[in-house]
């Protein structure tokens, strides 16, 4: 009787376990969260990018910590219909509070869809950015500070008035 | 013990409700589409643009303009003085995709001693209407409303801050800005500054 207990007792684990690693894949919030809801909704494949991660070093280090946290994904041959509101809507409550609407462009016939959200994150500002061109789906969020960029921006435009002296 | 916790966190809850109030009544007081007529007009539309950038957002938007350069640094401190800029731009398929019940629920929005209107445009032949209001204050600009009515085309503009009609030019490098003021641009009166500055 106590071993018949034993073997009930691990199936209900594993189960325990399971369940907040499924609950938590399908309410995953912000960058992956939106990415994840448009796959599943579209039935569409993201394309990561490798070593973004690095990447998003290498271009925080490059402009001084002006531009970070970069997440990239691209989906190919995207051939969905997609209803501008209830991308929107998606997009919206996957990224969460605090994440405000500044672009919206909406195409009915077209399949064009753009959406740019922007999130003051104390000095700096995130910045998320959807496009749907015909049949490329963009998915972009960034994390910039303006002041450093802007020093990072103005360097190379002094290198291009010394060259054009 | 309790209860005072209770009571502080109610008070915290309350004054948050109490600043958030008006700020956002700030907003909503001047911009003319109920939320139930932007949903219509978007679900009718085939083409929809959107933008809504309030300070906070105009003010971190400008740090990414180069102060150095001479017209940046004009268009920044624009910026910087603005309250928000809202743009909304409907394309149709067809006509009567919007009532004329409608634009005049809109126009009736801005019916206020503020608001003077300094463009009233009417074509009989296209059915098309173009309304410019300014808003002023002590005798000096403080917004700007634009309704642009064609058969197939709706636009709004909504600019609230110090603002003079030649300055909408400088604004059309931000994001869709560029075509909905590209619309209306050409029918501001050439004589009018719009205020005292």
């Amino acid at each position: 009787m106590t071993s018949m207990r034993w073997y009930l007792l691990i199936p209900a684990c594993v189960l325990l376990l399971l369940v907040p690693v499924v609950v938590l894949a399908g309410g995953d919030g912000g960058f992956d969260g939106v990415v994840s809801a448009i796959e599943t909704r579209y039935n569409a494949h993201a394309t990561r990018i490798p070593l973004m991660g690095l990447m998003s070093v290498v271009s925080g280090t490059a402009t001084h910590g002006g531009m970070g946290n970069l997440h990239v994904a691209e989906f190919d041959n995207f051939t969905a219909q997609v209803d501008g509101n209830e991308l929107d809507r998606m997009v919206e409550q996957k990224l969460g509070d605090g994440w405000e609407r500044v672009i919206r462009e909406t195409s009915r016939k077209g399949g064009e869809q753009t959406l740019i959200l922007m999130r003051p994150e104390g000095a700096r500002m995130g910045l998320f950015v959807l496009d749907l061109d015909g049949s490329e789906l963009d998915v972009v969020q960034v994390s910039v500070d303006p002041d450093h960029l802007q020093d990072s921006i103005g360097k190379y435009s002094h290198h291009d008035h010394d060259s054009s002296d | 013990m309790r209860s005072g916790i209770k009571n502080c966190m109610a008070a915290l809850l309350l004054s948050a409700a109490a600043l958030a109030v008006p700020a956002l009544a700030q907003t909503q007081d001047a911009w003319p589409l109920s939320p139930a007529l932007e949903k219509d007009l978007a679900a009718r539309a085939s083409d929809v643009t959107e933008v809504t950038l309030g300070k906070n957002m105009l003010a971190f938007a400008s740090k990414f303009m180069n102060g150095k350069d001479k017209d940046n640094a004009a268009v920044q401190q624009l910026i910087q003085g603005l309250d928000g800029i809202y743009v909304r731009e409907y394309d149709f398929d067809k006509d009567g995709q919007y009532s004329m019940e409608q634009i005049e629920q809109l126009r009736k929005a801005f019916e206020t001693p503020e608001w003077q209107p300094i463009v009233r445009e009417r074509e009989r032949k296209s059915g098309e209407t173009t309304d410019v209001l300014m808003k002023m204050v002590n005798g000096e600009s403080h917004g700007i409303f634009i309704l642009d009515a064609e058969p197939r085309e709706l636009t709004l503009v909504l600019i609230l801050g110090p603002i003079r009609m030649e300055d909408l030019s400088k604004l059309g490098g931000i994001g869709g800005l560029g075509g909905a003021l590209g619309n209306v641009e050409g029918i501001a009166p050439k004589g009018k500054k719009g205020g005292g500055q």
